[in-house]
């Protein structure tokens, strides 16, 4: 099938052919039937599994995203964008013109970094002394230093870069590549989200909804100890003996059901629903048991050290739900509000050595374990949170700094990109981003392309129009690949 | 199109056109099409610039100079472009530039004057977007058809039949047989409550299943509160219903729950489907307005609100588009939503009719204090105006009483009476807005110790005064009690604000003003609806009029759309199977007679819901059988014949409340604030608040009916979100009906299926005793509506003795039949 031709919008029901239709929503975890609007030809019963895994537009080297979303705002310039201008006018008032913070929060005077950048690798890439474990792959990262979207606020912001649009009720970035590349394990999601301990981020699940797609492209919560799956488990008083018994029985009364009732593929669907549950229980619980993991690794990816011990659980078992093919997993670095995340509103500098704290070893262990594993070819990595910081101080006299939606930094790596250096800049002060500006839908086509798919042409038809992950906007940031 | 166009040109008027000089449609249209559109079309628009429409066209783009000024080409950029006459641009970019006889045309053109003719008599005729819809089949008036003739006549209940089955003998083709007494019985049942019928029901209906018994049947069933908790259900769906606003405070939206409720009586009183609808829209304008009708008006502010917006301007206008859209495709079946930032891109929707809905609704405010939303009070026109003689005589007592207290509040934290630490007492003197956030702490930290020492403070004579003023207040409230409180806009005053068309939808580049208008597709140049006020003069009376004309015979859509969704919620699909899309894009009807008898039918019985239920249900079409039927099966899989009753999916609400009243735990309490079903502590840990946003369990009010559950945006019930609720952020016109791994996860694992369970098993123990066949009869009557195989119960039998009677009622609540009526 022509991929231009099964997103025309010529065709029933709503701008799809039946097959196409299926097309579109067979690539879903745990072989999605969408029985909708279906035949009732046995189509789908005989092509559910070979649509389960769909094309891309393009070849790419990029199968799997990695999200490493640093919640509540890092700080560009103590992080990958050193400012040097701002050293120098440490303490003084900002004479520029851009509106300074958020809801009427106090501004104090420009503020310098109290961490030191220093270049690493051969690309001599700037990262500052937050991440020392991360800075020995700066070879492989690739910093967009400008950054810039279109609301202050976190639960707009979070949306917007998560969901392509500061409104809620659009599909995330990660039911976007799940729709479009379909699923390479269909007792696993294709989406996997893992929260922090302290709480999701502000919007909760509106970060990780299918909105007008099925759900089951939905980011499904992980969690990283006990059952990872809401409902995974047996019930409470109930053998495993005795739910495989009450398993067989349910089988058989419904296939003497479809017997009676023969060629209805969605009775057929739901029987198979329950056997592929049945074995979810077994594969996802498999992903969260490490205990056969080595110390090495456990040294590496810091599991015994109180710090680093959550998200480095969590990078552990990326790498495992990388193995077995899940298509997106997102890992949320803070949670709740302000402090207990990257929201450094009343001192940025204690907060930000908190957070990279916990997270920077976690990180490099996950890089270097992909390395090892081979997986790191077909993976891309991301970092960042919704926006950036100000360079002014919020208020006088304590190290704060606000919400800015002018100027931030993000970062790639891994398969398809370009590694060891900044893409774009923000102005002398790190403020707002004035050098290839790089609005968040450019990152989104970005990450599209870097997996194949053409932001353009990925669509859904909703609501009397193809709905885009750009919206109207977007355009791929070459420069970034490699 | 184009062909069109040319079509007309190459006859009878080109000749007159060579003769006139240089023609629009034949020499300049052709050239803008060929080269100009793909970048300046509706699709792309780059600059800003489109000229496939007159007035984007002459505009011009984002640099806000005009693209043509007629009657002088030279200063008109678009031919300095084609002509090359600017070094910085030259157009068409690519493809190699225009012939030199095409530059000429254009600047003959546009020294001609620039005549661009847009629309011919016929609505629409000449402007390439409005071409679009004519002759399309739902912008025709509604027309009874004639009941065809068929063969098969004893087949025939009522005319809903000939339709069907004139269809199916033209094929060659025969009905399905009637569907067996019990599961008919079943399925009119959960069609119309949601839940099975219990024991005794299935009796009195088994002694006596002819159709005239099942006729009664369809009018009992219509009687009980259940239908309108069950009907009531789809409604929300189209409306976006949720109650809370989403985004970062997800904030409970205020009393929101009444409009659920009025939602569910509407349905069980048989409120005619054109009140309900002036209600929702103009409940606060029409002459007879009270507290329920303004709770209707609810409706303009169930969707999701930010209430710390990017851009408060923006906002604004994503508020408005969501009245908008919800509104086009609930009540019109339209996208009008998607001609926010340009004319439609299929549909023959202009940007214009776009902001003239908006241009409807714009008086509309949303009351609130910052971001706390405020309800208000709902009442007769009377009964407010009470309210507000009332409030106007007590504004000043309390006023008197603020002062009284402010003063002694100052006086107290200037003297020596305060035992505050003075940074504290003067941060508390500080004006609010020069306060500092250090001052902030401060008051945070010393708030109640003030009270207290206010309190202990107050001289004996303050407080007498106080307490007479407080007692002259509580006088007038007994005289005149409050009214309850409900969520809704209100429209302040009759004289909107004025609306413009937004370039690229965007509320920092505002156009030229629109009057409110019905989309020109559907406006008739003999019945033009006036938006001058006809109302009290309170509003501007434009929702008042949108309402009438939405209900006026002049507005062929309302009716085919209602009756479309109520055939859908009987037969799983539409007559037109996008119920919210009855344009070009959506699917055309499968039956357009029978949708064009049911519209006028309708119309005709007063708009009555329930009587439409009862003409469908007393169908031999609805009652006939799902058996499948290979060779029909191969040719029309989807049924779109309707040759057999379609197998579906009951929603997630009647798959729960089923379970409740098999369990007999159903808690039948009706109305009021929603309740809070069980939510895992996993489920909340993805939120921002997990141990804030939900109440503690208390499972007999969680064993409510479903549509009484909150309904939070950002965590919607995990049951009901991975059995495919609806998107609440947009009208939903029907349940996707999906089959994943995590809905047998949560259907055989989850907390509410094992619960039921283990109530129903105690219920089979209770009243069946202790005989393993009894119980299996018992269960299988309860859960089915009919006794179990010889082979089942065998197969019971054998299961029952090494397994809890637990673990079968856990797979019986997981059969397919449980959940798939028959």
């Amino acid at each position: 099938m022509e991929p231009v031709s099964r997103f025309s919008p010529n065709h029933t029901p709503c701008g799809r052919t039946r097959r196409e239709f299926l097309w579109q929503v067979g690539g879903g975890f745990a072989g999605l039937a969408l029985v909708d609007l279906l035949s009732r030809d046995g189509f789908f019963t005989r092509n559910a599994q070979a649509a389960s895994l769909k094309q891309p537009h393009f070849p790419a080297k990029a199968k799997h995203v990695v999200f490493l979303f640093m919640n509540g705002a890092p700080s560009q310039v103590d992080t990958f964008d050193p400012k040097p201008a701002l050293t120098k006018l440490n303490g003084t008032p900002y004479k520029g013109d851009l509106t300074v913070g958020s809801n009427s929060r106090p501004v104090g005077y420009l503020m310098q970094s109290p961490f030191e950048f220093k270049r690493h690798g051969q690309s001599g890439l700037e990262i500052s002394s937050l991440f020392p474990h991360t800075a020995k792959f700066a070879d492989d990262i690739c910093v967009i230093r400008s950054m810039h979207t279109d609301t202050a606020a976190h639960a707009s912001g979070c949306l917007q870069m998560n969901t392509g649009n500061i409104l809620i009720g659009k599909p995330a970035l990660g039911s976007w590549l799940s729709y479009g590349l379909g699923s390479e394990n269909d007792s696993l999601p294709s989406f996997v989200v893992m929260t922090d301990p302290r709480g999701g981020p502000i919007g909760s699940a509106s970060n990780w909804t299918a909105g007008y797609m099925p759900a089951a492209y939905q980011g499904t919560l992980f969690r990283s100890t006990g059952a990872p799956l809401l409902d995974l488990a047996t019930p409470e008083g109930v053998t495993d003996r005795e739910q495989r018994k009450s398993l067989d029985l349910l089988a058989r009364l419904n296939r003497e059901h479809l017997a009676a009732r023969p060629g209805e593929s969605e009775l057929a669907a739901r029987i198979e629903s329950y056997e592929l549950a049945y074995r979810m229980q077994t594969t996802a619980s498999d992903v969260v048991g490490i205990d056969k993991e080595t110390q090495q690794t456990r040294d590496m990816y810091g599991l015994d050290n109180k710090l680093t011990a959550d998200f480095g659980r969590k990078c552990l078992i990326t790498r495992r739900l990388l193995e077995k093919g899940v298509r997106f997993v997102q890992l949320y670095s803070g949670g709740g509000h302000i402090e207990d995340t990257w929201d450094g509103h009343t001192d940025c500098i204690t907060n930000h050595k908190l957070h990279a704290g916990e997270t920077d070893q976690p990180i490099a262990a996950l890089i270097a374990d992909l390395k090892r594993t081979g997986l790191w070819d077909e993976t891309l990595l991301v970092w960042g949170g919704e926006f950036g910081r100000t360079p002014t101080s919020e208020g006088v006299g304590k190290p704060g700094r606000d919400h800015n939606w002018y100027g931030f930094s993000m970062w790639l790596a891994g398969a398809g990109v370009k590694g060891g250096q900044a893409v774009g800049a923000t102005d002398d002060i790190g403020f707002k981003a004035v050098e290839e500006p790089c609005h968040v839908s450019d990152f989104h086509a970005t990450i599209l392309h870097l997996m194949g798919l053409d932001h353009t042409r990925l669509t859904y038809f909703y609501s009397g129009f193809n709905q885009r992950l750009t919206g109207v906007r977007g355009n791929v940031v070459k420069k970034v690949l490699a | 199109m184009r062909r069109f166009t040319k079509g007309i040109v190459c006859g009878f008027l080109a000749q007159a056109a060579m003769a006139a000089g240089v023609d629009f449609a034949r020499d300049i249209l052709p050239i803008f099409e060929a080269r100009c559109h793909s970048c300046h079309g509706s699709k792309l628009r780059m600059g800003g610039f489109r000229l496939d429409a007159k007035a984007a066209g002459l505009r011009g783009g984002d640099s806000g100079v005009p693209s043509i000024v007629p009657g002088n080409s030279g200063g008109s950029p678009l031919y300095r472009y084609v002509a090359g006459l600017d070094p910085k641009i030259v157009m068409p970019p690519a493809g190699g530039r225009l012939a030199p006889r095409e530059i000429e045309l254009v600047r003959a053109w546009i020294d001609a004057g620039a005549e661009w003719p847009e629309r011919g008599g016929e609505p629409g005729a000449a402007d390439p977007v409005l071409q679009r819809g004519v002759g399309h089949w739902s912008f025709q008036p509604i027309r009874r058809p004639a009941i065809p003739g068929v063969k098969n006549t004893g087949w025939v209940r009522n005319s809903i039949d000939a339709f069907v089955l004139a269809r199916l003998e033209a094929r060659g083709w025969n009905p399905a047989q009637p569907a067996a007494p019990g599961a008919l019985m079943r399925r009119m049942y959960l069609d119309l409550t949601g839940m099975p019928p219990s024991l005794g029901e299935q009796d009195a209906i088994l002694k006596d299943p002819s159709p005239a018994a099942l006729d009664r049947l369809t009018d009992a069933l219509l009687a009980r509160p259940a239908y309108g908790e069950r009907w009531g259900r789809h409604w929300l769906d189209v409306v976006r219903y949720a109650e809370t606003n989403g985004y970062e405070r997800d904030a409970i939206k205020p009393n929101v729950w009444r409009y659920r409720d009025y939602v569910i009586a509407a349905f069980n009183a048989d409120k005619p489907f054109d009140r309900f609808m002036l209600e929702q829209l103009a409940g606060d304008e029409i002459p007879d307005s009270n507290a329920e009708t303004l709770v209707a008006t609810g409706y303009y502010r169930l969707g999701p609100w930010d209430d710390e917006p990017a851009d408060p301007a923006e906002d604004r206008f994503d508020q408005l588009e969501d009245i908008v859209s919800t509104t086009s495709q609930a009540f019109l079946g339209l996208t009008l939503g998607c001609a926010r930032c340009h004319n439609h891109k299929f549909e023959p929707l202009l940007a214009r009719d776009y902001y003239s809905m908006v241009a409807v609704f714009n008086g509309l405010e949303r009351p609130r204090n910052g971001r706390t939303e405020l309800d208000l009070p709902a009442g007769t026109r009377a009964e407010l105006e009470q309210l507000a003689i009332r409030d106007a005589k007590i504004e000043p007592l309390s006023k008197e009483i603020e002062d009284l207290r402010s003063d002694f509040r100052t006086a107290h934290l200037k003297g020596d009476g305060s035992k505050l630490p003075p940074a504290a007492r003067a941060a508390f003197l500080t004006p609010p807005a020069k306060r500092t956030s250090t001052d902030r702490q401060l008051i945070r930290e010393h708030e109640k110790t003030l009270t207290e020492e206010l309190a202990a403070a107050l001289p004996e004579e303050t407080r007498a005064k106080i307490a007479n003023l407080e007692a002259r207040i509580a006088a007038f409230v007994r005289a005149t009690p409050d009214l309850p409180r409900v969520y809704t806009m209100r429209e302040p005053g009759p004289k909107p604000p004025p609306t413009h068309l937004l370039l690229r939808g965007k509320a920092a580049a505002p156009g030229p003003e629109v009057p409110p208008a019905v989309p020109e597709i559907l406006s008739k140049p003999d019945t033009v609806v006036s938006f001058e006020s006809p109302g009290s003069g309170a509003t501007s009376g434009r929702r008042l009029t949108l309402a009438r004309w939405l209900s006026s015979p002049s507005n062929p859509l309302t009716a085919r759309v209602i009756v479309n969704r109520v055939w859908q919620f009987h037969f799983g699909y539409g007559l037109v199977r996008t119920a919210n899309d009855f344009g070009v894009m959506g699917e055309k009807p499968t039956h357009p007679e029978l949708l064009d008898y049911l519209a006028s039918w309708f119309v005709e019985n007063g708009w009555s819901v329930k009587k439409l239920h009862g003409l469908i249900m007393s169908s031999n079409t609805y009652r006939m059988s799902r058996h499948g039927n290979a060779a029909y099966a191969a040719a029309d899989p989807e049924n779109r014949l309707l040759w057999r009753a379609t197998y579906g999916r009951l929603e997630v609400e009647a798959i729960l409340d089923s379970m409740l009243a098999v369990s007999g735990q159903l808690n039948a309490k009706m109305s009021g604030p929603f309740m809070y079903p069980f939510v895992p502590k996993a489920a909340l840990e993805g939120s921002s608040d997990p141990d804030k946003i939900w109440r503690p369990f208390d499972e007999r009010d969680a064993s409510r009916r479903t549509v009484y559950a909150h309904v939070k945006r950002s965590m919607i019930v995990p049951v009901l979100e991975v059995l495919d609720f609806c998107d609440t952020t947009r009208s939903s016109a029907r349940r996707l009906n999906t089959s994943v791994a995590t809905q047998a996860l949560t259907l055989f694992n989850g907390d509410f299926v094992n619960r039921q369970a283990a109530h129903f098993a105690r219920r089979i123990a209770s009243e069946a005793g202790a005989d393993p066949e009894a119980q299996i009869v018992h269960a299988w009557r309860l859960a089915l509506s009919r006794a179990p195989t010889p082979a089942e119960r065998t197969d019971m039998l054998s299961f029952l003795k090494s397994s809890k009677l637990e673990e079968m009622c856990r797979v019986i609540f997981n059969l397919n039949e449980f959940v798939y009526p028959d």
